[in-house]
């Protein structure tokens, strides 16, 4: 068993709140709870940035925006849109799901497109790149690893959450040994226990995207 | 009815996160054996859907936030620009459904509004208020403030598991009467006998993502 902190672990947890049913009450919840223990971040909908912008100011816990979401199926163009937005509205982590259609057909230049876009609006903030891995085979996990680390993005990452399966050992396994030790691999999407979230790091995620984060560090003995 | 009719009635789309551009226009090559009333496709595809539509009646349908309504005003109406720029028809525009939720009907208009002036006669804009998630008084609000935003068009939900009942078209009709000029209904419809139903509610226009399914029983 590897070696790691409660304090660690807590730090690999983007604390998330996607529904459509969300209300503010509960973004200044989940705040809250990621003040309190120390999660990396609070992903929310690019609707309530200015909200948790607010709320976890000088706290240390960052505002992730999840945008293209959920299809992904947006021109280059108006997703550095939306990246800008986000930056601009307050997001210091940047969540983009990639193009999977034009991933499957082979149009590697609009993923390219799509991630330097996505890491030029970000302007040094952190970037993952969403591949939803449940939609793609092996080979094009790969091939979607390449790209984003080509393109400079800090990290790619597995699902969206509404898709399933989300997060499996196999493919943060692959997306490791694809990025090497040097980008990040964050796994989102199905996670809901303590014992699941130990298995995704030791399997090769830095990063957690998991919206029991309470109850998953709870449970850290 | 007759199956033409019908389809007349009919709006359907190819709205997916792994859909191709091939997977796109081999569905519009198939579509146009109906003269469906509009096909909606994700942006990118505009520009081939109009392309393949020429010289038929039905109409380009462009989505916008879709369908969860998590992103911004801004960046909702950067797609509606976007669809405009590629001649689309109209847009079926998510809300902001988290303020709906929150009982933040200044920001529900708000952005209603924006969207509205931005889009100004260019295009049809469609809200989506998305009844499957709302209580009774959550929707007459939400209808209340598409219309004093501006637009007089709804979609009353998605899709994609977000679904409509009968008494949504009999609410419509009940607390607004004909101040809707247009009331599309989408999500579980796959049957002819449902879709005949809405349609005599009032509904005036029926998506279906299979298309085959409803014309069925169509004479």
């Amino acid at each position: 068993m590897m070696k790691i902190t409660k304090q660690q672990f807590a730090g690999t947890i983007d604390h998330t709140l996607l529904k459509i049913n969300t209300t503010y009450g509960d973004i200044k919840r989940v705040c809250l709870e990621a003040e309190k223990y120390h999660f990396a971040s609070v992903a929310i909908n690019p609707i309530n940035i200015l909200l948790a912008a607010k709320m976890l100011k000088e706290t240390g816990v960052k505002v992730c925006a999840a945008l293209a979401f959920y299809l992904g199926v947006y021109p280059p163009e108006l997703k550095e849109f939306e990246v800008r937005d986000a930056v601009k509205k307050g997001a210091e982590e940047l969540d983009m799901l990639m193009n999977v259609g034009a991933l499957k057909e082979g149009r590697y230049d609009i993923i390219r497109k799509e991630i330097e876009g996505l890491v030029r609006a970000a302007e040094g903030r952190i970037t993952k790149v969403i591949l939803e891995t449940c939609l793609l085979t092996d080979e094009e996990i790969v091939k979607a690893c390449e790209i984003a680390k080509e393109c400079g993005a800090d990290f790619v990452k597995t699902s969206t959450g509404f898709k399933k399966p989300g997060a499996t050992l196999h493919n943060v396994r692959l997306m490791r040994e694809t990025v090497g030790k040097d980008m990040g691999v964050k796994a989102a999407g199905g996670i809901h226990t303590t014992e699941e979230a130990l298995a995704m790091i030791e399997a090769g995620a830095n990063r957690l995207g998991v919206s029991a984060g309470v109850a998953i560090v709870e449970g850290f003995k | 009815m007759k199956k033409n009719e019908l389809a007349r009635k009919l709006v359907t789309s190819i709205i997916e996160t792994d859909v191709t551009e091939d997977a796109v226009r081999k569905f519009i090559k198939k579509a146009k054996e109906y003269p469906f009333r509009a096909i909606a496709v994700d942006l990118p595809y505009l520009e081939i859907t109009k392309e393949l539509l020429q010289g038929t009646d039905t109409r380009v349908s462009a989505v916008a936030s879709y369908p969860l309504g998590g992103m911004t005003t801004e960046t909702k109406i950067s797609q509606v620009e976007y669809a405009i720029d590629k001649k689309a028809d109209e847009v079926d525009v998510s809300m902001n459904y988290n303020a709906i939720k929150s009982g933040d009907f200044a920001t529900v208009l708000d952005d209603v509004k924006r969207v509205a002036e931005a889009a100004g006669d260019r295009i049809e804009v469609i809200m989506i208020p998305q009844t499957h998630i709302l209580t009774i008084e959550e929707k007459i609000k939400v209808y209340s403030a598409i219309l004093e935003g501006g637009v007089k068009a709804v979609k009353i939900n998605s899709g994609f598991g977000w679904n409509t009942k009968p008494e949504d078209v009999i609410l419509i009709k009940r607390e607004f009467g004909n101040k809707f000029l247009r009331i599309d209904v989408s999500g579980g419809v796959r049957t002819t006998e449902q879709a005949l139903e809405f349609l005599k509610l009032g509904a005036d226009y029926i998506h279906t993502s299979t298309p085959d399914q409803v014309l069925e029983k169509a004479e």
